[in-house]
């Protein structure tokens, strides 16, 4: 019998750039620079040290996205970034749809 | 084990020029995209697209296999590698991560997973192990009671012979309370193995939910149908209603309609902000089938003088 493992929400141990980057398998320079494109949420962080940002699901989730659009289609982040906003618009209205009885799925 | 045909994978012919190669695999992963794709079992596609494009988009990777073909393999045939049929190239775990061969075929681990895992490549060097990213679909109640769900994962590892195999990898994993679609959970040190003592990789898991026959879910509200009687709607009634975490009473007003949305505020997903519970009405009426029915519908018709189109003017 394997033991229980717990696991932990992200939202309650955020993780640092240093973290984010590494389990990304990307540099802390792309992050910084994809957070200073404006391309990763919160770009209000800017003001402060990066070594202080903290990064939530939804930031993890965007980010390994546009790395994924960015290998796959040799595309550039700013069209990435546009890619991912409208995937998650998408995913948005497909909730809403759902939940007003409209989908058909 | 098979013998993977990449260039049928890619539709692409074993002549195949670089740059064709990589207008096939971006059409592909436009087509297969799990985030976007309609098509059946696109995820599942997308990871043999990117695994044959792993192979063929690097010439070493790409020369070794076209040398089996030349031997006669073909896509389907029962395959064991030849003896030494890599002995003149030195591909070991370039180009791809331990985590990512996770997703591809026992085939490509055998050809090309030297360095995979707990391999020979980084064996000497001090290194935390890799981070793993996967996803798990939930039950809406493993949220509201938390639960303990058992996932398999695919983990490569070296075999007593020092030959990459993956092998299959059991975790029973408590699932926090009030967890919702779209968060991570994490798994210290469940992801790949550390290398000169060095801890291990943790193991990231996306939540989904599967769909459910009663509550849609959005974020962390929860959404249901509640059919009433005619009467109920009129005349306002306490129903009962089921909710993921039990059974609650509610109040109809009276005049209500269907459509009439009702909240039952921190009632949806237990979250350390709790969502909300909607209740969205539905009138019913009683079928006109017996003798009876049709007599009361006759009544209503006389002696209510109701008009529901009388806005339309007509």
């Amino acid at each position: 019998m394997s033991r229980e493992i717990d696991a932990i929400l992200l939202e309650e141990a955020m993780l640092s750039l240093d973290e984010l980057a590494r389990s990304c398998r990307v540099s802390r320079e792309w992050v910084i620079e994809h957070v200073q494109w404006g391309l990763l949420p919160d770009g209000d962080r800017l003001q402060a040290d990066p070594d202080s940002w903290i990064f939530d699901s939804h930031s993890l989730i965007r980010i390994k996205r546009i790395i994924a659009i960015e290998r796959d289609f040799d595309s550039n982040p700013e069209l990435a970034g546009l890619v991912a906003d409208l995937i998650e618009e998408i995913e948005l209205l497909r909730a809403r749809l759902k939940t007003s009885g409209l989908d058909g799925y | 084990m098979e013998f993977k045909d990449y260039y049928q994978t890619l539709g692409v012919s074993r002549d195949a020029s670089a740059d064709d190669i990589k207008k096939a695999f971006r059409r592909l992963a436009r087509k297969y995209h799990p985030d976007v794709s309609k098509e059946a079992d696109a995820e599942h596609k997308m990871k043999e697209v990117n695994e044959a494009y792993t192979v063929l988009s690097d010439s070493e990777k790409r020369a070794a296999y076209d040398q089996l073909q030349q031997r006669g393999f073909q896509a389907g045939s029962d395959f064991q590698p030849p003896p030494g049929w890599d002995a003149n190239f030195e591909f070991s775990g370039r180009g791809f991560s331990g985590a990512q061969a996770a997703d591809f075929s026992d085939f490509f681990a055998e050809l090309f997973g030297h360095g995979m895992g707990s391999g020979t490549r980084h064996a000497h060097q001090r290194m935390r192990g890799e981070d793993h990213h996967a996803k798990i679909m939930l039950d809406l109640e493993d949220s509201y009671h938390g639960a303990t769900r058992s996932i398999t994962l695919r983990m490569p590892k070296l075999d007593n012979q020092g030959r990459p195999v993956l092998t299959e990898h059991t975790l029973n994993v408590r699932i926090p309370k009030g967890v919702h679609a779209g968060q991570v959970i994490r798994l210290a040190g469940q992801g790949g193995s550390g290398h000169a003592g060095e801890p291990a990789g943790d193991l990231f898991l996306e939540v989904q939910f599967k769909p459910h026959n009663r509550y849609r879910i959005e974020g962390k509200d929860i959404h249901v149908t509640l059919p009433v009687a005619p009467w109920e709607a009129a005349l306002g009634a306490i129903v009962k209603v089921p909710v993921p975490d039990g059974l609650v009473e509610v109040r109809v007003t009276e005049n209500s309609q269907s459509g009439r949305k009702l909240r039952l505020k921190g009632r949806g997903i237990p979250a350390a902000v709790p969502g909300d519970l909607y209740l969205l009405l539905e009138v019913v009426l009683p079928p006109a089938t017996s003798e009876k029915a049709r007599e009361f519908y006759q009544n209503m018709a006389r002696e209510l003088a109701f008009d529901p189109r009388q806005h339309l003017g007509v």
